[in-house]
């Protein structure tokens, strides 16, 4: 019996973190897709550096709940449509479902709106680029050959790496960048404010949570590989975010400095105008579709996985469609009614990207609230509850989040003009 | 027809009328039997410090629940421990329908009257039942009328309800021992379908043979995740009750020096028949191939056979015996014989004259795809698998795994339920 070379220790633990990883950095990644990319693009060329704080805030706030759902997948080993539907009962899970399953077909628009606009960047109409790309994912994920076209779309998705090398060539001031990170500036008015929850909503997304907790519960990880599961969400997050700041920063020194505030995909490529020249439209674009897909693929069939799960619907791709008629009719459903708003004739793309975004926003204090009353239960989570510091932690984000929603009816209230 | 979600958060009165307080919960005992009667009722806290009402003070439940006394004669309950809260444990959660073999979540239940008792008669999984907890009964109705299809399999009868709670024994064997009666494919579909606590805790009670034929069934995460959680001794006696080719499936997923260490635990014999077939590439005869086969000596004749067949311990492991196999002391074949004509064959007539003029053998390395062709053409149950150098006859390919290769086993169309 020839004697196995031992791998050492330091090896091994890297081979564990890499099996582990995954659920943190998809969600992270997904953090720069379409809507994202837009929403910051947007802040960065009209507010300039003003929303770093906001950035800054925002990934500690996402640390701390992607972690609870990571947490919370780990010792029950169930997805968190299950655990509200068996804590809660049925009224507040059709809450809780139906605010996600708004949330997401927002977000589904979004994304498809992204694909038209990174289209449209080339002359090709939407009316083609959207219903193809809809047909396409549907089949791709409905056949299961998502996980082949996976490693292309995260390779797409890596264009997010030209807005930091695009920051560095344009040298900004640094000693400004760093202030705005930790000095809050807040401007009362209603278009401020839809782009700061509309920031909140983009970086934590409702799908995020039930993605990272199914995932880790489906990874079937163990109590005793949690340090991994904690360092790649917030490995995850943190990463996600940076991306996210460079975007502001970018477009903030490119764009805001001449006075062009984004309102258009064509206005957004612009920022990547330094870098790649003429070529940044299609840089650009590349990144915008490349996010886009690997959105489609995922969201509305978590989505409708989390909504049958709930209501306890037959569903599973290996059903045919007779057997389990909600399951393919709310994912077709979402899909086809997300390609219908895209090509409602005149309605803006860009605008649709972000503003879809503050739907997030609106629907998370309720599913935050929902979540910390889980993660704090001695009887669901045994000695793994939340800490009083993650209460707090989360529950102060909980009620930022729903201040701003408040203030943003304020603020339309004050300027009726916006 | 009295449904819970009816009595959730209503009020009781007490038998002159007056309010006592808000339903909290209901409790019932012996989830074994068919009926479990409900033995008390629990109350939301109130200003009279009413907790639990015992249920032969109840009058009535509905269209209101109604106590035959008045509050201060409300006689305490004495709880055994084994009670059941049924809206907190029960409803909601996710239980097993037995007879129609599936995983469901019970949106409502059912409870009648018996006599003096009131029983729980069985769960509802309905659409109808998820509308009534919202309130929307009258659009629950309009539901079942418009899909009546599904209105039979709505309300399940208690007693194919397995209710599987991981930290609760006694339900926990309950359960068990109604799941037990399920084929292992159906219990195995389960399974994959249930949170890794929930299964676990399910399948430390089966024994060895039912978790055995169980794990044959299953997808091979779930077959490893089992195995890994489970003692090593106990998981070699679990693979030597599996048979030798699903065994080394198993194993060749393993790490090496997870499958060796196992390999050693087992029995010798068992652990020889799984090393040898480890040797064979997957997708070929070798690799999918049973060593266990009925067979017998030249020379014998039908009577003689089958009496040598019932006295052999191969034949005893072969458990989907279609066919006699005649081997020569060098164990190289020399016939083959149906079953059904050895059975039906005068016991005195030679063994030889029924053997099967024309018959089919593959060798270890011949693809998987060529064995399934060859079956299929045939008809055959299962098909020998000779070693080409020597003759010998090293196992057989059984028609049930050449279906596997042509059509997909349920599992393997599985996408991760992270979707």
């Amino acid at each position: 019996m020839k004697k196995k070379f031992e791998t050492p220790l330091w090896l091994k633990k890297i081979g564990i973190y890499l099996a582990v990883l995954g659920p943190g950095l998809i969600t992270a990644s997904a953090d720069n897709d379409a809507p994202g990319i837009a929403t910051y693009s947007m802040a960065g060329s009209i507010y300039k550096y003003k929303f770093l704080f906001i950035i800054m805030a925002v990934t500690i706030g996402e640390v701390v709940i992607q972690e609870i759902a990571a947490r919370m997948g780990v010792v029950t080993g169930k997805g968190t449509a299950d655990l509200i539907r068996e804590r809660f009962g049925v009224k507040i899970t059709a809450l809780a479902m139906f605010s996600l399953l708004l949330a997401n077909l927002g977000t589904t628009v979004a994304q498809i709106a992204g694909v038209a606009a990174s289209g449209e960047l080339f002359g090709v109409p939407r009316y083609i680029s959207a219903p193809i790309a809809a047909v396409l994912v549907s089949l791709t994920v409905l056949r299961g050959s998502y996980k082949h076209i996976e490693k292309i779309l995260l390779a797409l998705s890596l264009v997010a790496i030209s807005y930091i090398i695009t920051v560095f060539m344009m040298k900004p001031n640094w000693g400004e960048v760093l202030r705005a990170t930790f000095i809050p500036q807040f401007e009362m008015e209603p278009h401020f404010i839809l782009a700061v929850l509309a920031t909140i909503g983009a970086t934590i997304t409702p799908w995020g949570i039930f993605f990272m907790q199914s995932s880790v519960a489906d990874k079937g990880l163990s109590l005793k590989d949690y340090p991994f599961t904690k360092f790649d969400v917030t490995f995850g997050a943190a990463w996600g975010n940076v991306v996210s700041a460079f975007v502001v920063i970018s477009t903030a020194v490119t764009l805001y400095v001449a006075g062009i505030p984004v309102e258009t995909a064509e206005d957004a490529a612009k920022a990547l105008a330094p870098l790649a020249g003429n070529a940044a439209s299609l840089l650009f674009s590349a990144g915008l579709l490349g996010a886009s897909l690997l959105a489609l693929s995922v969201l509305p069939l978590s989505t409708t996985y989390a909504f049958c799960e709930a209501f306890g619907f037959e569903r599973g791709l290996n059903r045919r469609v007779s057997e389990a008629p909600a399951f393919y009719g709310i994912f077709a459903g979402i899909i086809v009614l997300s390609v219908l708003i895209v090509l409602i004739p005149g309605i803006p793309l860009f605008p649709i990207m972000w503003l879809s975004q503050t739907l997030n926003a609106f629907f998370l204090p309720i599913l935050l609230y929902l979540v910390i009353k889980l993660s704090s239960s001695e009887k669901l989570m045994g000695s793994w509850k939340n800490t009083r510091l993650q209460n707090i932690l989360a529950g102060g984000l909980t009620v930022f989040i729903s201040l701003i929603t408040v203030a943003l009816f304020v603020a339309m209230f004050w300027n009726p003009a916006t | 027809m009295i449904y819970v979600s009816q009595l959730i958060n209503q009020y009781v009165w007490d038998g002159y009328g007056g309010k006592i307080g808000r339903l909290e919960d209901i409790l019932v005992n012996g989830t074994d039997k068919n009926l479990p009667p409900i033995v008390a009722l629990v109350l939301k806290k109130n200003p009279l410090g009413v907790e639990i009402i015992p249920a032969n003070q109840i009058a009535s439940l509905w269209p209101s629940m109604t106590l035959k006394v008045g509050v201060d004669r409300i006689k305490p309950f004495h709880a055994n421990g084994h009670e059941l809260p049924l809206i907190d444990r029960v409803l909601d959660q996710q239980i097993v329908d037995t007879e129609g073999k599936r995983l469901v979540r019970v949106n409502d239940l059912q409870i009648a009257r018996a006599g003096e008792l009131f029983v729980l008669t069985g769960v509802d999984v309905s659409g109808a039942g998820l509308l009534r907890r919202l309130g929307l009964e009258k659009l629950g109705r309009f539901f079942v009328s418009t899909f009546s299809r599904s209105a039979k399999t709505a309300v399940i009868p208690w007693e194919f309800v397995a209710s599987i709670e991981h930290d609760d024994p006694l339900r926990l064997s309950v359960a068990q021992n109604k799941l037990v009666k399920m084929p292992p494919a159906d219990i195995a579909a389960i399974v994959d379908e249930l949170d890794r606590q929930t299964y676990t805790a399910l399948l430390e009670g089966f024994d060895n043979q039912v978790l055995a034929d169980t794990l044959e069934e299953s997808s091979p995460e779930l077959q490893m995740s089992i195995l890994s959680n489970m003692p090593p001794e106990r998981a070699a006696d679990i693979l030597e009750e599996m048979d030798p080719d699903e065994a080394a499936d198993l194993l060749a997923d393993l790490p090496e020096q997870t499958s060796e260490a196992l390999l050693e635990l087992m029995e010798h014999d068992d652990a020889q028949e799984v090393r040898a077939l480890l040797n064979y590439p997957e997708d070929t005869a070798g690799g999918i191939m049973t060593t266990e086969f009925a067979y017998v000596p030249e020379d014998l004749t039908a009577g003689q056979a089958l009496d040598y067949l019932r006295n052999s311990e191969d034949a005893q492991d072969d458990e989907g015996m279609h066919y006699v196999h005649i081997l020569d002391h060098n164990r190289c074949l020399r016939g083959v014989v149906t079953l059904r004509d050895l059975v039906m064959a005068d016991p005195h007539s030679d063994l030889q004259q029924w053997v099967i003029a024309e018959e089919s053998t593959v060798e270890p390395l011949t693809p998987q795809e060529d064995v399934a062709y060859l079956i299929a053409k045939y008809d055959l149950a299962s098909i020998p698998v000779i070693d080409p150098e020597t003759n010998v006859m090293l196992g057989i390919v059984t028609v049930d795994d050449a279906i596997d290769i042509v059509l997909p086993t349920a599992w393997k169309k599985r996408l991760p339920r992270l979707f």
